[in-house]
């Protein structure tokens, strides 16, 4: 009776769902992946990557996450951990078709003058991003949206530590220019369900 | 510091999410390409395991099994022959046992020495 099994997934921790997954339950994982789908996805896309190409990826970080649930040590959250394993996933995946190549070689350019945000209109993080480069945005999406430190960054992108800090600072100046100040209402707002 | 809450902020920004509309179609592929794994997961072992099974076997026709298993048939018949002669022996002295001589004899024996042992304390008052 799968309806019954999930019902009774759906009433239990992350933690334990983990614990079940790890003997081998794939329907306690398959809740995990109801939970915290999204928001692996979320990330990817967020980090440039296309719907479908987010979706495949999310789904191998998952499949990657299930092999290896026994190296969970729940230190972290389950959410934070599948992130890390996509957003290693997707710079593979750009290493496998050169694509990453061309992203680390972007030299930092003066970029025409980015406009203000808007006080009165809610700019979201994803139009907030579009003004970034595909490092800038890769980096910041790396170290803010998937959790790695600057330094397992630079060990993913094969960079210098420091071309990984300038493309964080510089992103972070262009997003803190276009995202508008926070107003408490408009982010509670927005706020989804994680 | 300003700077740090706007580092905070972002984080917040990139925690929060909307949920997709179809997430559980998504949830649901997933559980699809686990539940193909482990079918395939399970047919690889069967078949390694048939594979070891036929290797096993072959490896067994090959050693001359049946000709070692006819030699130690022969030795079984030996050390069959071998222990009914030990056990017809053990029959003689079980035999022997159960005629009651062996009983005549001690008592026999133990009356010497009762006798041996009053004739020696006689002397000695």
């Amino acid at each position: 009776m799968p309806g019954l099994t999930n019902t009774r997934f759906a009433s239990l921790h992350d933690v334990e769902l983990c614990a079940l997954a790890a003997t081998g339950e794939r329907r306690a994982f398959g809740e995990l992946v109801r939970r915290h789908g999204s928001a692996v996805r979320g990330v990817l896309r967020r980090m440039g990557a296309q719907g479908a190409e987010a979706d495949d990826v999310a789904q191998d970080a998952f499949l990657t996450a299930f092999e290896r649930i026994a190296e969970f040590r729940g230190e972290g959250t389950f959410a934070a951990w599948v992130k890390k394993i996509a957003a290693r996933l997707y710079l593979r995946r750009l290493q496998k078709d050169r694509r990453l190549t061309a992203i680390a070689s972007e030299t930092i350019e003066e970029e025409a003058e980015i406009p203000h945000g808007d006080t009165d209109a809610a700019i979201d993080l994803e139009e907030a991003l579009k003004v970034l480069s595909a490092a800038e945005r890769l980096c910041v999406s790396m170290c803010f949206g998937a959790g790695l430190s600057h330094t397992e960054a630079a060990e993913a992108l094969n960079l210098p530590l420091g071309t990984v800090k300038s493309h964080v600072k510089r992103g972070l100046e262009k997003l803190r220019t276009r995202l508008a100040p926070e107003d408490g209402a408009v982010l509670e707002g927005r706020r989804g369900n994680g | 510091m300003a700077e740090l809450d706007f580092e905070r902020r972002l984080e917040r920004l990139f925690a929060d999410f909307t949920e997709l509309p179809d997430a559980t179609a998504f949830a649901e592929r997933v559980e699809r390409r686990l539940d193909a794994g482990w079918t395939a997961r399970r047919w690889l072992i069967g078949a390694a395991g048939v594979v070891g099974g036929v290797v096993g076997a072959s490896q067994l026709m090959m050693s001359n099994v049946f000709q070692r298993v006819e030699t130690a048939e022969d030795s079984a018949h030996m050390f069959s022959s071998s222990l009914s002669h030990i056990t017809t022996s053990a029959n003689w002295v079980a035999t022997v046992a159960n005629t009651g001589t062996v009983v005549w004899v001690a008592a026999g024996l133990a009356a010497l020495m009762m006798g041996f042992v009053l004739t020696r304390v006689i002397g000695e008052i």
